[in-house]
């Protein structure tokens, strides 16, 4: 009875585990990203703060370029706007350092990054990167006291 | 994985929400003094005597254009009722927009007709700090008093906690 108990036991975690690793995977398979090309705003608040250290290009394709020396693109989701990345891309080096982020709402929930990475991938760009704000872009960035816009 | 996470998120993530800011059940609501689309200046205190839902939202997430529409029917459903909290519903909306265009189409767009006011300075704006704002939609009910009754009641929760402290 002990044994049977056990084994249905075993077999009822090795399930769910099978089921919780293929889950992971396929939300990662999902994303245009991978996560070393996550990069963490501390890192990149230190290089904006160094004006000696070489500076990415930093993209907004949300709301408002709020991270100082970033530059405006608008909202991704919006084709308009996406068509402006892409000029704007057009006259960028390939190997250019670029960061991309929005910051408007949970990566789960933010209806622009997607767009606009996958485009950085299908222009075959080799150094681009998603600034890693999970959150928002106050509890991420801000609200660390990270250099701003004026 | 996902469900995992963001019921870990929830968990840990209200925890430490509720234990910094301080704006818990019972407090009063801070000041908020914000320009209308027409360029008047409103503030929060201004509504004193009714029942109030701080609501802050921004035309960029899409949660909240959603949820846009639920409080056109629920305002027009309380606005004249009476409740233990307060004489009349108001709704004070509260946007984290930074263009002035997209704001006044969805205020025109949902038919909205409270008020609404906004510094229009996304997420740098001093009230999503005073409030501590950590996501959108985000809202608070406050009393007669501007002493919060509630905070964050979303669709079903929001509608049953009005029917639960209405007097008529």
């Amino acid at each position: 009875m002990n044994v049977s108990f056990l084994r249905t036991l075993i077999s009822f975690l090795a399930m769910w585990t099978l089921v919780f690793v293929l889950l992971s995977f396929q939300t990662l398979q999902k994303e245009p990203w991978s996560p070393d090309q996550l990069l963490n705003p501390e890192d990149l608040a230190t290089t904006i703060n160094n004006p000696q250290n070489h500076q990415p290009l930093i993209l907004c394709v949300g709301p408002a370029a709020t991270i100082k020396n970033s530059i405006d693109i608008g909202a991704a989701h919006d084709k308009e706007n996406l068509d402006k990345l892409k000029q704007k891309l057009k006259t960028i080096p390939k190997d250019k350092v670029i960061v991309l982020y929005c910051g408007c709402c949970p990566f789960n929930k933010c209806p622009n990054i997607r767009p606009a990475f996958e485009l950085l991938n299908k222009m075959k760009f080799e150094n681009h990167k998603l600034l890693n704000l999970p959150r928002n872009l106050k509890v991420d960035w801000i609200d660390h006291g990270y250099p701003v816009n004026n | 994985m996902k469900l995992l996470l963001s019921l870990l998120f929830t968990l840990f993530g209200s925890t430490s929400f509720s234990q910094i800011h301080g704006l818990e059940i019972g407090n009063q609501a801070p000041e908020i003094k914000l320009a209308t689309p027409e360029g008047d200046t409103i503030s929060l205190s201004s509504f004193k005597g009714r029942l109030v839902l701080i609501d802050f939202w921004a035309t960029w997430c899409a949660p909240c254009i959603a949820e846009q529409s639920e409080l056109v029917k629920l305002y027009k459903k309380y606005k004249h009722l009476s409740f233990t909290s307060g004489a009349g519903f108001e709704i004070f909306g509260v946007s984290l927009d930074n263009k002035k265009d997209s704001w006044l189409s969805q205020i025109k767009k949902k038919k909205i007709t409270w008020t609404q006011v906004s510094d229009l300075k996304y997420w740098n704006s001093p009230i999503a700090k005073t409030y501590n704002i950590q996501e959108l939609p985000f809202n608070l009910l406050i009393d007669r008093n501007g002493v919060i009754i509630a905070k964050n009641l979303h669709g079903v929760e929001l509608e049953e906690k009005l029917a639960e402290i209405k007097t008529n």
